[in-house]
């Protein structure tokens, strides 16, 4: 992209990229910080007297942080949680516990006025960008309204904001007129990327950003993702449950299962020494475009689905379907632990 | 003589055409890849294979059998021509009784084209009755979407005893057993008692697995699979992956597998033909394809994917624009829009698929190779 980055906030203060190679030595304070976040839903039943008879542990206990400029990708499968992480981070969903900071700032400490303020800071790029964007707005509507909610700029400064947001996505100021149902589903994951980026946030949520999307209109996406995350100094939380995307935008990932993380290290590491489990049988699950690496590809097919998220397993959670579970996995629950360095991960076995 | 030959398939539903003219042949026991984003036309190839498209006409104008008889004719005369000379216009307004045949050549139903010969009977020309009867028998079909293939409200034990009972004649017990059996087969857990429950009460692994048995219940010599493993989460995709692998190499069924994935094809198909916007824009045995990919198109799809094999640095390369940027086959290539290596021989004039074991429709190629 060729736009000068003009973002208040952009450049000048971007923090230089972490690279997954390197180290990840925490000089800098992280820029998001979560501690054993938990978000659980009551289950209630009954008609006229509602009493709750459990709930569902969403997310159960996850700590987690985001260096500035950084990205973090937390994989897993549906209803592994991930999701709902995602959006209690944001508090879109009112997390049961735990503490999420943002730049300092508390942000489960917020309430009213000054957390719709604070919303500011961060924002959301969607899985599904047709359900995301208002249909009846044009472009330049959806643009403007995060800035007028905001009470940001006359309407002079809102356009012109819009359109240099436009030119960083890619989309002409041509599209300012247009109504989404007119865009391809490429084209519309950019406007929602556009929109996440209007107020300048420090941190995206991007949840499933490009799965919705045909292969090579994907890799078109991730590397818009890249190269804003450049010009505009942003940090991500990457939510997807496809480990090569994941991989490509991510410098420390965190595998979920089951409301829990099993493991969490840098990019690099995690891919080539996977020491969890599960992290192993989902990287042998994903076929590779390459008849010859899938001949000899070893494959560990787990056996059965995921349990109730209501009623976990005992002890390890991913024990039913461990193909190396034993007698200890079912009593006590392993704890999470630093494997090496800057590498946890919730097993009792050194696999 | 191949299994299934498709010959020049063509499917167009009113002005848009769908499929513009896909060959391609399965063998016996084989596993034949139709690869492609969506648009491409490798869905509507699959339909129109089993016969489960809405027919309005035949390529020498005919009425398809099913609609002729229901076909009426309340129109003005002259109204259907009128309509069939500017079909640009798919709105021309259509007189509300026309339920039928005429009715449907306006903008319901589509033109099917060419042939699609299975054991030597053209599949595209049967009538309705003598396809019914081959459908689930001879060729079975499994779906994207389990959930909305299964019928809701019935049992899954009822849904599978129905194939038996119409293909097979098994009744009573004996389809009951045998459905359990096929459970097992495709690796159900406690077949008699799911055999009793409804498609909610299942996991989406389990579903598509029940669509699985009952595709598989006749011992077709023809599976095909619709994106069967897309909306399945990875760990499942992979177990459903092993369970085709087995049915193949154990009952020697062919397998049509449409998907959008590359990396399923490299583990599965023996033969891939690569789809972009209604044709065969490259065709090769599975290693060849992936080794020599000659085709913009198959390289692009290649360079856009992340790949866990590859260094993490390891850049994208995206294909440019979107599917929508096209132009007709009839006046170029219709990946020229997209394509880095276009010259002006590419939109000269309709590419020909050249080559016979590994074929590619680019003129570029031909210059290169």
């Amino acid at each position: 992209m060729s736009t000068e980055p003009e973002a208040p906030g952009g450049a000048a203060s971007r923090p230089p990229l972490q690279r997954a190679d390197e180290p990840a030595v925490p000089a800098k304070a992280p820029l998001l910080e979560v501690e054993d976040l938990e978000v659980h839903f009551p289950i209630r039943r009954g008609i006229l007297v509602e009493r709750t008879v459990g709930h569902v542990r969403a997310v159960d206990g996850v700590s987690l942080s985001v260096q500035p400029g950084g990205t973090f990708g937390l994989v897993g499968e549906s209803g592994c949680g991930k999701t709902t992480f995602g959006r209690a981070v944001l508090r879109l969903e009112e997390p049961t516990a735990g503490r999420v900071r943002l730049g300092g700032d508390e942000v489960t400490a917020l309430r009213g006025e000054r957390l719709r303020r604070f919303r500011s800071k961060m924002q959301m790029v969607f899985q599904d960008p047709l359900g995301s964007l208002n249909p009846r707005h044009n472009v330049d509507m959806l643009l403007a309204e995060p800035l007028k909610v905001h009470g940001v700029g006359s309407r002079e400064e809102r356009r012109k904001l819009a359109v240099e947001t436009l030119d960083a996505v890619g989309l002409p100021k041509s599209v300012l007129e247009r109504y989404p149902h007119e865009f391809s589903g490429g084209q519309r994951q950019r406007l929602g990327i556009a929109r996440a980026l209007m107020l300048r946030p420090d941190l995206i949520v991007c949840d499933e950003p490009v799965s919705a999307l045909d292969v090579s209109i994907q890799a078109q996406v991730m590397n818009l993702l890249d190269e804003l995350q450049d010009e505009f100094g942003l940090t991500y939380l990457v939510i997807a449950h496809d480990l090569a995307v994941v991989r490509h935008l991510s410098d420390r990932v965190g595998v979920m299962y089951l409301g829990k993380l099993v493991e969490e290290a840098d990019s690099s590491q995690i891919y080539e020494r996977p020491r969890h489990p599960y992290t192993k049988a989902l990287l042998s699950a994903v076929p590779q475009p390459d008849p010859e690496v899938e001949a000899t590809r070893e494959r560990i097919i787990l056996k059965g689905d995921l349990p109730s998220p209501a009623n976990p397993p005992s002890g390890c959670r991913f024990r039913t379907r461990c193909p190396w579970a034993e007698d200890i996995c079912a009593e006590v629950e392993p704890e999470w632990r630093e494997a090496a360095t800057g590498h946890r991960v919730a097993c009792h076995f050194d696999l | 003589m191949a299994l299934l030959e498709v010959e020049d398939l063509r499917v167009a539903f009113g002005p848009a055409t769908a499929v513009d003219g896909v060959s391609f042949a399965v063998d016996e026991g084989k596993v034949v890849g139709l690869v492609g984003e969506s648009g491409c036309g490798k869905s509507v190839t699959s339909l129109a294979i089993m016969g489960l498209l809405p027919k309005r006409s035949r390529g020498n104008g005919r009425l398809a059998p099913d609609t002729e008889a229901r076909a009426v004719t309340v129109e003005p005369a002259g109204g259907a021509e009128a309509a069939e000379s500017s079909p640009a216009v798919p709105s021309a307004p259509a007189p509300r009784t026309a339920i039928g045949g005429e009715g449907r050549r306006r903008g319901r139903g589509a033109d099917v084209d060419g042939r699609a010969v299975f054991d030597g009977v053209d599949l595209l020309s049967l009538p309705s009755a003598a396809m019914r009867r081959r459908r689930g028998r001879d060729l079975a079909m499994v779906f994207q979407d389990p959930l909305s293939s299964l019928n809701p409200v019935v049992p899954i034990g009822r849904q599978i005893t129905e194939v038996l009972e119409r293909h097979r004649g098994l009744k009573g017990d004996k389809a009951v057993k045998e459905a359990s059996h096929l459970l097992d087969r495709v690796g159900i857990p406690d077949p008699a008692r799911r055999l009793r429950e409804y498609p909610h009460q299942l996991s989406g692994g389990m579903r598509q697995r029940v669509l699985i048995a009952i595709a598989v219940a006749c011992a077709p010599r023809l599976l095909i699979a619709d994106e069967p493993t897309t909306a399945l989460d990875v760990t499942i995709q992979a177990q459903i992956l092993e369970l085709l692998r087995d049915l193949v190499e154990s009952e020697g069924t062919a397998l049509l597998m449409i998907t959008h994935d590359l990396g399923v094809v490299a583990g599965l198909c023996d033969e891939v033909n690569v789809l972009y916007s209604g044709r065969v824009v490259e065709s090769a045995p599975v290693r060849e394809l992936f080794a020599r990919p000659t085709h913009p198109y198959t390289i692009g799809l290649l360079g856009s994917i992340p790949r866990l094999d590859l260094p993490m640095d390891e850049p994208l390369r995206p294909i440019r624009g979107s599917i929508q940027d096209v132009i007709r086959w009839r006046d170029g290539c219709a990946f020229a829009p997209r394509c880095d290596r276009v010259t002006e021989k590419c939109v000269a004039g309709e590419p020909a698929l050249v080559g016979a074991v590994h074929a590619h429709r680019c003129v570029m190629a031909e210059e290169v190779a």
